[in-house]
């Protein structure tokens, strides 16, 4: 029997949006349970299905708490700073590798790629021993500076550039194969009539890239942030390991260490606070999300 | 102002690979001259190598007095108009033109007015605060130019700058092209697949092929002259009719050759040295053929295959028995009585026939 078009257009639809919708829900729901938890001030019904995934006796009592249990600013404070650098950082070091792999010619420069490449290979945690050694032998450098200058011991160079500081927390994070591949991928695709132009207008190489190159790659750039700031702010395992002193600490590792463990309070107070920790990166990718359509129109053609 | 001389330029990408093979050129102070020349003939190369874009392998190249070779690109005096335009697209169409000066250093209030002045030549003013993507392609050709007229360049270079135009575009900026010359006088070098733009600009046509100039001149001098067979197939719309022949009597002021069918044709040119049996080309352009009555002296018979109105003209193509090969004829736009399959009778006036050894270069036309 032949349906009719409009019911077949109305199946279709359906099977279409149920599709998105449980997808939607699948990648939503860890963010919705823990959102509904941290408004819950009756915290009994948390594990239950489905009650968990709705507040009960709603209020912002747990999200108050945070601030009386942990030095929540502070941490936010830590991981906004080591964020802030890590993003320059990355952007600074992957413009400035990807440059000359995409656009210049030098013997090795397939043979550097690779390399690059094969480090995203090794997992993260090889480099956590080699990089703990470096920042001790940083930190001993740092000493003996102070040492050679003469400065007091309230200098405590030691932690400028060592184990437990902002630079030791981060600086490992700079040279990333991702970010490396990513912009050298961005500035193969410029014209090279882009290129020329400049140079017959005069520029040097180094003002080709940052006046004409890295404004014209600005929605890759974009990208390339985005995707650090999250891991930045996300980064537990290195931040943990480097840093010892409390004030220092970023928030994925203050919260797991103030509010997890045989002595926290409740499950529902360290839900209101991975609340509080991702909402300034949503409040950021909100208010860069435009820079990645803008991009190469108008240069050519 | 300053003339370009090359002096055996010569340019390899490999070892094996050359795309020039020597070439010398005098380009005079204020001149237009129009590279020509099919895909991969290695005219864009040329003009590259002119702006400092590509290295020259061997050779030198003046521009002005000076020996260029080895100055960078912004130092040269020279400005370039890109196929591609080639804006900056995060810049507006006033800070697109100035960035030459900015760069160099010049004074704010001096780059305003020199870009006012610019825009004011090529009718942007209104669009300076805008931005590349929100400009036709038209309009982005103009700035484009404007970015090289800003620069007060002794030199301008365009590299196919009408090609992503439309037809009618296309037409309207070839005339404005030729107004700016005659506006700024300045040296300009231009290179185009198109004959038709090289014909229509220049004051001199450079036609290149396989890494070589075939050959230097004025348009109407190269298109009644063509020194080869290359030349005078390539200049031309429609092509030279060619046709394959051999020689049976030649003298200072004739030549006298044999189609196949044992049809004979008479063409004014010197061929002094050339000798009777020697394979040669003879050409002849669509619009010399002539139409002609059955008893007249010399016609040969022909029959129309194809017919083409294009209002101003009509092109018929047609075949003379026993010889392959379609020729092209351009006759006035009244003759609409022509169809597909008529007999008719043509004649190559000796005057207008050329003829080309078997080498491919031209014999010297006796008129």
């Amino acid at each position: 029997m032949a349906m009719s078009k409009n019911v077949r257009q109305a199946l279709g639809l359906t099977g279409h949006y149920s599709g998105l919708i449980l997808f939607a829900i699948f990648t939503t729901f860890p963010f919705l349970w823990a959102l509904a938890s941290g408004l819950s001030a009756d915290a009994s019904k948390m594990y239950l299905f489905p009650d968990g995934f709705w507040p009960h006796d709603a209020s912002f009592m747990w999200f108050e708490r945070v601030f009386q249990e942990m030095p929540f600013l502070t941490y936010t404070k830590n991981s906004a700073i080591m964020s802030f650098f890590t993003i320059i950082g990355v952007v600074v070091v992957s413009v400035l590798a990807g440059y000359p792999l995409a656009r210049m010619k030098f013997p090795g420069r397939g043979l550097i790629f690779v390399a690059i490449i094969a480090t995203m290979m090794l997992p993260s945690e090889v480099g956590i021993v080699p990089n703990f050694i470096t920042l001790k032998n940083f930190g001993d450098f740092g000493n003996w500076i102070q040492e050679s200058l003469g400065l007091g011991s309230s200098w405590n160079m030691r932690e400028w550039i060592g184990l437990n500081s902002y630079f030791g927390a981060i600086i490992p994070n700079f040279a990333g194969a991702f970010g490396i591949f990513l912009m050298k991928q961005a500035f193969e695709a410029i014209p090279q009539d882009l290129i020329d132009a400049a140079r017959v207008d005069g520029a040097t190489e180094m003002q080709i890239l940052w006046k004409v190159m890295v404004p014209v790659t600005a929605p890759s750039i974009a990208a390339l942030a985005i995707f650090t700031l999250v891991n930045a702010w996300n980064d537990y395992l290195w931040p943990s390991i480097v840093m010892n002193s409390k004030e220092k600490l970023p928030l994925a590792v203050g919260v797991f260490n103030d509010l997890t463990g045989p002595f926290a309070t409740s499950d529902n107070i360290l839900m209101a606070a991975i609340v509080m920790t991702v909402v300034p990166v949503l409040v950021f990718f909100a208010f860069t999300q435009r820079y990645f359509i803008s991009g190469m129109d108008g240069a050519v053609k | 102002m300053a003339s370009v001389t090359l002096k055996n330029i010569k340019k390899n990408y490999t070892k094996d690979v050359t795309v020039i093979k020597n070439v010398s050129l005098d380009i005079q102070d204020g001149e237009f001259v129009v590279f020509v020349g099919p895909s991969g003939c290695g005219k864009s190369t040329m003009l590259r190598m002119i702006a400092g874009l590509e290295d020259i392998t061997a050779g030198e190249l003046y521009i002005g007095d000076t020996l260029a070779n080895d100055v960078h690109a912004s130092k040269r005096g020279i400005a370039m108009v890109f196929q591609s335009y080639a804006l900056y697209p995060h810049m507006s169409v006033a800070e697109n033109m100035g960035f030459a000066l900015k760069l160099a250093g010049t004074p704010k209030a001096e780059i305003e007015e020199r870009v006012k002045k610019a825009a004011e030549i090529l009718e942007i003013t209104h669009l300076l605060e805008r931005k590349p993507k929100a400009l036709s392609g038209g309009q982005r050709q103009r700035v484009a130019i404007g970015r090289a007229i800003v620069r007060n360049p002794k030199v301008f270079l365009f590299d196919e700058p009408l090609s992503n135009l439309d037809a009618a575009l296309r037409l309207n900026m070839r005339v404005e092209l030729s107004k700016l010359h005659q506006e700024l006088k300045t040296t300009m070098i231009y290179v185009t697949h198109d004959q038709v733009e090289a014909m229509t600009l220049a004051d001199r046509i450079v036609v290149f092929h396989a890494g070589l100039i075939q050959q230097v001149g004025t348009p109407l001098d190269m298109y009644e002259n063509p020194s080869n067979l290359f030349v005078a197939g390539f200049l031309g719309s429609p092509k030279m009719n060619l046709l394959e022949a051999e020689v049976i009597a030649a003298s200072a002021t004739e030549a006298t050759v044999k189609l196949p069918k044992g049809l004979t044709v008479r063409a004014a040119v010197d061929a002094s040295n050339a000798k009777v049996g020697d394979k040669v080309t003879m050409g002849v352009r669509s619009e010399h053929i002539r139409l002609v009555d059955a008893g007249t002296a010399e016609a040969l018979p022909a029959r129309v295959d194809l017919i083409e109105h294009l209002g101003d003209i009509v092109l018929a193509y047609i075949e003379i028995p026993g010889i392959n090969q379609i020729l092209c004829v351009k006759l006035p736009g009244h003759m609409t009585g022509l169809k597909y399959g008529d007999d008719i009778h043509i004649l190559f006036p000796r005057e207008e026939t050329h003829l080309f050894d078997a080498e491919g270069l031209a014999f010297k036309r006796v008129r």
